[in-house]
């Protein structure tokens, strides 16, 4: 008896320590990994951008459900643009020096992002962007989930001459993107034999548009090729139909129109116009019918979804994808792991171009509807490799173009 | 449980149950461990492989964008829509048609890259087809093939205007799966066409299907899909037929890994494959083809050694634990039979039988546990007896205690009583003053300390008795022998003693004590008594120690003036006097303004009288006038002193002379920043200029350029004419540089001869600013290339400058640099003396070379070489023998031309491999050949690099070759260039007549591209010349080239030479050649370069190809 209480004596502490060990290693300590969200919530881009954080929100939901990555959840931050790219790059440096942010999700405005620029290049940081823009640009710091020239702007105006005639109407807000993506559409009605009829500029947040409108009533294009951004686009078309110009004679092509924009602008002004995006909520696919319902139950049903939240939606998930299969959060490792990316995103099969870091993705044209939806109406029929650098496009003339721009 | 049974239970509890079950654990560790590693590994060759099949598309890729921007094809699609609309089959389109036919020959048949090549107008008319299958001259947009892969390219191409790979399917026209790369064809600005090939399969498969590093059983698998199938696109190696034939189902493809590679997700894992074996595969999703493509060893194979480990481990356990459990049986025997006989006698015992006694025979502990029971039992006995005895003892000893006990109390009852005593005199002691006291009986020798005194030497009243031993414990150790001194005189002498001495406190503490004395005699001068007074005078003496401190510090090498409130000097030290040259007497009394420069002005004084005031005190850089005049910098600084009520009493100025530390300062400044030899900004001051330059081009939007500029040849100059002329060469070139640019834009020395020239703000837009720098570097180039006098001699140089712009700060300072290094890499090698910009596509070609020269390494030793031989025949074509050709195909690259390989294994110095490697599969022919009759006769030609000929043993190498395959020397010739022979001449000579002597035969390549002169040439022993293909090319066209052969083929004779001719393509060129007396030969006319197999085909063939 005396015996087996001191076995007892000698075990018990033996097993405590043995229980103890496989506890604490069980038990890792709850780690973060903090990301930083650049959006305009205030100004005139806030239309636009603001609903990109709700679909970064939900990629980072959905990463966390699935267990975080490696070990640690995921912590977004995020910081008001307030539509100004100067103090976007601020909040960028400070989420970088401050708060420790393994990556960025953000920008809209190619102004915007060439400010992010300079910063993540600073820091050897990793920006993503999920707008479609201008091209001619490629930093070794940045993922690029929008459309490139040639995954977009490009196909739609061969599209829009092919189908519709071959002289065009520019118009653009006043700044990097319109200039240098409407310098890059000159060059391409010079390659398909089209005409120029004019090319207008108006600054960021203009109303007026009374004249343009007119202008175009006057000599009328076969086509309209719309650059402007922001809440621009609202007093735009409302000066369009004043005009009495019809989508059946005039038809325009919108670069920065999305199902968001179509809701804020209401669908019934634009109807029968036409935008050209790699998403558009009305893709039928099985990924994205499921993308719109988890949306929708975590935001509200009556959200609509378009293109640059998906493309923000896919970075996050690309970042995690790649963080996971790393294991790490070394950077040098995870821009090796995301040259080699690919996911079933909603829009289609995307991957990681990792020669220029854009995305390989479909591109779409679709006709707005008054149910605030597209009809597609052409698509690639395979994921478009990435070109930021058009090839039709003289090497000189690239370098000048993306060094020229103001 | 008996002994033997526990010992057995525990060994196999202690020993074999852990082994167990860690070997258990160790083994499921060790699986886990490699199906981890095994799918890392399965990850990293699908990684690999993903990128080997994207390099092979890329390059093709590459291929058919370049050619789409080539000459040919633009000069295609300028005439041959015309020739076509006329109808194909009209002279004026097969005769442009046939020139492409003959350009893309090399691609589609020689190499078997591609299987056709086709060329559309933008309507989609197919106009040109390397191979005229049915899809030539339909149209791809109205015609029958319009929903091919090719014509869903050419529809890409017209929407995205980028270079397109297209989808793979069965192609009808070509009764094969195919896949097309297709680029658009612009001329002028303008889409003119579309280029496209078809890529053949054989080569793709062989790329994508390579299963290196897959094992015996892995493959790299390829499936797209179809609607709802998968449809493998490559040969499977268990179904060779598989490309597009085998389908599979969604039902029969659920569990495949391919699935989730088609659906563009990548992983790895164990599934089974289409043949429903396990296996470890890793799956991708290839983007460019929209494939999936799966990399996959059978597990069977990948987990063999754990199976095996686990049979040995459970072999292991069972065998020991047999062991150890007879083994713990036997020694529980040996154990247990002793101790149950001790347990019986100790039964025994306890009962009362005392004598009782065990057998001690037993070995080790059981021996001596047995000897000590039978002396415990012993002892037993004993210890009755004198229990007793030991109990009166001890009673005894307590009552002597008790009374001892007893004194001790009344003792103490004695002592108490003292002590009040002593507590009654201490209390009247007390009463004397402040001072403490004390006092000594002489005769007794008792001695009295009042409290005072306790008190100053930190002594507790209970613990130390006042003795002369205690007082001097108290005193430092140093004063110890002055006070006993003092006190012992003064007893002789009989007078008063007053001495000063320190005291030390047990915490290190000094105190200082003046102690006085006097004592008592009687009339024979015997001391009787002795009192003393014992003063503290430590705060006295600590104001004494300052003032000496502050008198010596006043005198220190920094000059100190001290005025009074009105400014007035009233004291200043030697420092002062010395630095300012002024004696005391010439400035006391005076106000300091004596001692201005002059130089600042009333601001400056008035704001440091205002500090003054507002702080008491400044401090700053000042610059005043020494007795002298002479002007001098010092550091000055001045307090103002306050009395008790605050009101300012004197100023004191402390300043030192600091124009040495400025002089010094400057100095180090120079050397830090600046080259001593040039004494241009160095590198350091380069780079922070660089980064201003940055932060003001970002902020004013202006362009700058950046040069990398460095001096052609200077290290022969270092060498030949040694390092002093080299230093006054960089002068030279530094003053020329500085004069070329503006005053604000630096120029910096980077060492060596590299210099950086930073110039800044030249134009905000972007064509002018590189116009202006390509003006800038130009003007620098031609100052520095004319020539040097350099001490006495005339000395010749010319830089290369590499330029590259900047605007903002959106490239790092180190990235400018690299790419103006870039530029001027690019500049030298662009023969020198040259200005280059750096454009970004120079980096990758860069890039580019290195990674060729480390696949070429890689060639190199493994074997990846080939040599092809190019028949050389006399007039009659009979074979005289072959020039070899060094060839390489590379698994992925293809064919690669030796014009792309061989300038970079001449940079690399891999070139002395190849050359070797290329003389000894040559003389390795040359012997084959030697041992039959029909090729006894035949000679080899190999070309020879300048590097190669350059090397000190090049003769003896070629002799051991020649040797080691014993080989007739004179069937081996070796072809120079006139860029070989053109080096040293005596050292040429020499070798070429130490080959000579050896037999081989010399000839001379390239004979009239070079500058060698006809003098030279007589030195040379040659056998040969050889006319060069560019003459021969235009030989019936080009009356200049006509005449420069028949001179070629007349000096030849002169000299008795052979002469041969290379590059004859047509019969005309070899008429001409062989009516002016040619009688060798070698072109296409006879035979391309053809791999040894092929060559011997036409030797039998009669040397007719």
């Amino acid at each position: 008896m005396m015996q087996y209480r001191r076995f007892l004596l000698f075990i018990t502490p033996v097993l405590a320590l043995l229980i103890f060990l496989v506890w604490q290693y069980r038990v890792a300590d709850q780690a973060v990994v903090r990301i930083g969200v650049l959006h305009s919530l205030t100004g005139t881009m806030a239309l636009s951008e603001a609903p990109l954080v709700d679909a970064v929100r939900l990629a980072v939901e959905e990463t966390n459900e699935t267990g975080g990555v490696n070990g640690a959840q995921i912590e977004m931050i995020v910081s008001d643009c307030r539509s100004d790219a100067g103090y976007c790059a601020e909040q960028a440096e400070k989420l970088i020096v401050q708060h420790k942010v393994q990556a960025l999700f953000g920008c809209w405005t190619s102004a915007c992002r060439k400010a992010v620029k300079t910063v993540v290049e600073k820091h050897h940081h990793l920006l993503f962007y999920p707008v479609q823009y201008e091209g001619l640009e490629q930093s070794p710091n940045i993922i690029y989930t929008g459309a490139a020239p040639n995954q977009q702007i490009i196909p739609m105006v061969s599209w829009a001459m092919q189908q519709h005639g071959r002289s065009a109407y520019l118009i653009g807000s006043d700044y990097v993107f319109p200039r240098t993506a409407n310098s890059i559409v000159k060059k391409l009605l010079v390659v398909k034999g089209g005409q120029l009829v004019a090319e207008r500029y108006v600054p960021l947040g203009e109303q007026n548009f009374d004249t343009i409108a007119g202008e175009i009533a006057a000599q009328p294009p076969d086509f309209v090729l719309n650059t402007l951004n922001g809440d621009s686009n609202l007093y735009f078309f409302r000066a369009l139909r004043k005009a009495g110009i019809r989508p059946e004679n005039i038809p325009v092509f919108s670069t920065s129109i999305a199902e968001a924009e179509l809701a804020a602008i209401g669908p019934e002004r634009v109807a029968g116009h036409y935008a050209a995006w790699n998403y558009f909520q009305s893709v039928d696919s099985i990924e994205n019918r499921a993308f719109v319902e988890r949306f929708r139950q975590r935001f509200g049903s009556r959200r609509v979804l378009d293109d640059p939240m998906e493309a923000a939606y896919i970075g996050v998930h690309l970042w995690v994808n790649a963080l996971r299969s790393t294991g790490t959060t070394d950077i040098n490792s995870l821009k090796i792991a995301l040259g080699r990316q690919t996911l079933n995103a909603p829009e289609g099969i995307v991957a990681v171009d990792a020669e220029t870091q854009h995305l390989w993705k479909p591109v779409r044209i679709g006709r707005a509807q008054a149910d605030g939806q597209f009809d597609i109406v052409w698509q690639s029929g395979r994921s478009v490799a990435p070109a930021p650098f058009p090839f039709f496009i003289p090497h000189a003339e690239r370098v000048v173009m993306a060094g020229g721009d103001k | 449980m008996k002994i033997s049974t526990r010992l057995l239970l525990l060994f196999l509890l202690v020993a074999v149950l852990p082994l167990a079950l860690f070997s258990y654990l160790n083994l499921q560790q060790d699986e886990a461990t490699l199906r981890i590693e095994v799918l890392g590994r399965m990850s990293g060759l699908a990684d690999k492989k993903a990128i080997q099949v994207r390099t092979y598309l890329a390059e093709r890729k590459r291929e058919v964008q370049i050619r789409a921007r080539g000459s040919q094809v633009m000069n295609a699609i300028k005439t041959l829509p015309q020739g076509y609309a006329a109808g194909w089959r009209k002279p004026s389109y097969v005769r442009e048609a046939a020139r492409l036919h003959e350009y893309f020959g090399r691609y589609v048949e020689e190499y078997g890259l591609f299987h056709d090549v086709f060329l559309m107008t933008p309507q989609g008319e197919v106009i040109y087809s390397q191979k005229r299958e049915a899809d030539f001259a339909t149209n791809l947009l109205s015609g029958p093939y319009s929903e091919t892969s090719l014509a869903q390219a050419f529809r890409e191409v017209l929407m995205t205007l980028e270079p397109v790979i297209s989808g793979y399917g069965h192609y009808a026209p070509s009764q094969t799966s195919a896949l097309f790369i297709a680029a658009p064809v612009m001329v002028d600005g303008k889409l003119k066409g579309v280029f496209a090939a078809q890529l053949g399969n054989d080569l793709f498969y062989r790329v994508a299907t390579d299963a290196t590093g897959l094992g015996l059983s892995g493959e790299a698998i390829f499936a797209q899909r179809d609607g709802d199938d998968v449809v493998f696109t490559t040969p499977l190696r268990y179904r060779s037929e598989a490309p597009m034939r085998l389908r599979m189902n969604p039902q029969q493809s659920s569990s495949l890994p391919m699935l989730g590679a088609l659906f563009g997700e990548s992983g790895a894992g164990m599934k089974p494959d289409y043949r429903g074996k396990p296996v470890v595969a890793a799956w991708r999703y290839l983007p460019e083809l929209g494939w999936g493509m799966v990399v996959k060893m059978d597990a069977d194979e990948v987990f063999a050694s754990i199976a095996q480990q686990r049979a040995l481990m459970i072999e292991v356990v069972l065998g020991l634990m047999l062991f150890s459990g007879m083994l713990a049986y036997y020694f529980g025997r040996q154990i247990s039979a002793p101790l149950e006989a001790m347990a019986r006698t100790a039964d025994e015992v306890a009962r009362g039988s005392m004598d009782r006694r065990v057998d001690e025979s037993a070995p080790g502990e059981l021996g001596r546990f047995a000897l000590a029971f039978n002396r415990m039992a012993e002892n037993l006995q004993g210890l009755y007896g004198t229990l007793e005895q030991r109990i009166e003892q001890r009673t005894r000893d307590l009552q002597v205690t008790i009374a001892q006990l007893h004194e001790e109390i009344i003792g103490r009852e004695q002592v108490e009583a003292d002590l009040r005593d002593n507590r009654d005199r201490l209390n009247e002691a007390q009463r004397l003053g402040q001072l403490g006291s004390w006092e000594l009986n002489l005769l007794s020798g008792d001695l009295h300390w009042s409290d005072e005194i306790y008190r100053m030497f930190e002594l507790d009243h209970g613990q130390f008795a006042p003795s002369y031993g205690n007082f001097l414990g108290v005193i430092h150790p140093d004063d110890r022998d002055k006070v006993s001194r003092a006190y012992a005189q003064s007893l002789v002498d009989r007078q008063e003693y007053d001495v000063e001495h320190r005291l030390l406190m047990a915490d290190g503490r000094i105190k200082w004590v003046r102690e006085r004395c006097s004592s008592e005699f009687d009339e024979s001068g015997k001391p009787l008594r002795s009192m003393g007074a014992v003063q503290d005078i430590t705060g006295q003496k600590l104001i004494e120690d300052r003032q000496r401190v502050a008198a010596v510090a006043f005198e220190t090498h920094e000059g100190i003036m001290i005025t009074d409130a009105n400014a007035n000097i009233i004291r200043v030290n030697h420092a002062f006097q010395k630095i300012t040259g002024y004696a005391a007497d010439d400035v006391l009394g005076k106000n300091p303004r004596i001692l201005s420069s002059g130089v600042h002005d009333k601001v400056f004084y008035a704001a440091m009288w205002q500090q003054l005031i507002d702080e008491g005190s400044w401090s700053g850089e000042i610059l005043d006038k020494r007795k002298s005049g002479e002007i001098y910098p010092k550091w000055l600084t001045i307090s103002a002193v306050k009395d008790e009520v605050g009101k300012v009493s004197e100023y004191v100025a402390i300043f030192s002379d600091i124009s040495a530390r400025k002089k010094a300062e400057e100095e180090i400044r120079n050397l830090a920043f600046y080259d001593t030899l040039t004494r241009l900004p160095n590198r350091r001051l380069l780079l922070e200029r660089m980064s201003l330059a940055l932060t003001a081009s970002m902020r004013n939007q202006h362009y700058g350029a950046v040069m990398f500029l460095d001096m052609d040849r200077f290290k022969t100059l270092n060498d030949t004419m040694g390092h002093d002329y080299g230093d006054l060469l960089l002068i030279e070139v530094a003053q020329r540089i500085r004069s070329c640019v503006r005053e604000v834009d630096t120029v910096a020395r980077m060492g060596g001869d590299e210099f950086v020239i930073l110039v800044e703000g030249i134009d905000s837009i972007a064509e002018e600013a590189s116009q202006r720098a390509a003006q800038i570097a130009e003007k620098i180039r031609s100052s520095l290339t004319t020539a040097y006098q350099l001490k006495d001699r005339l000395y010749h140089s010319s830089p290369s400058i590499g330029v590259c712009l900047y605007r903002g700060n959106e490239e790092s300072v180190d990235a400018l640099l690299k790419h103006a290094d870039m530029a001027m890499y690019q500049a030298k090698e662009s023969g020198r003396n040259t200005v280059r910009f750096f454009d970004p596509q120079m980096q990758h070609a860069v890039e580019t070379r290195a990674a060729l020269e480390a696949d070429l390494r890689y060639a190199v030793f493994n074997g990846q070489l080939r040599l092809h031989y190019q028949i050389q025949v006399d007039d009659e074509h009979r074979a005289l023998g072959a020039e070899v050709l060094v060839r390489w195909v590379h698994p992925t690259r293809g064919m690669v031309s030796p014009a792309q390989f061989i300038p970079v294994a001449e940079e690399s110095s891999l070139i002395l491999e190849v050359g070797h490697w290329v003389l000894e599969t040559a003389c390795r022919q040359l012997a084959a050949w030697s041992k039959s009759e029909l090729t006894r006769h035949l000679n080899i030609a190999v070309n020879v690099s300048a590097q190669q000929f350059k090397l000190v043993d090049f003769v003896d190498r070629v002799m051991a070759v020649l040797r080691t395959f014993d080989v007739d020397a004179s069937r081996l010739k070796l072809e120079l260039t006139e860029g070989v022979v053109l080096n040293d001449v005596t050292d040429v000579v020499a070798k070429m007549y130490a080959l000579k002597s050896l037999g081989v035969r010399l000839s001379m390549d390239d004979f009239g591209t070079g500058y060698s002169s006809l003098a030279y040439l007589k030195q040379l022993p040659l056998d040969q010349l050889k006319i060069d293909q560019s003459f021969v090319r235009d030989i019936t066209t080009d009356p200049n080239d006509a005449v420069m052969v028949k001179t070629i083929i007349g000096m030849a004779h002169n000299f008795r030479l052979d002469v041969i001719a290379e590059g004859v393509e047509t019969e005309g060129q070899l008429a001409f050649l062989k009516q002016h007396g040619c009688r060798a030969f070698q072109g296409y006319l006879f035979s391309k370069p053809v791999p040894i197999d092929e060559f011997e085909k036409l030797l039998l063939a009669g040397g007719d190809a």
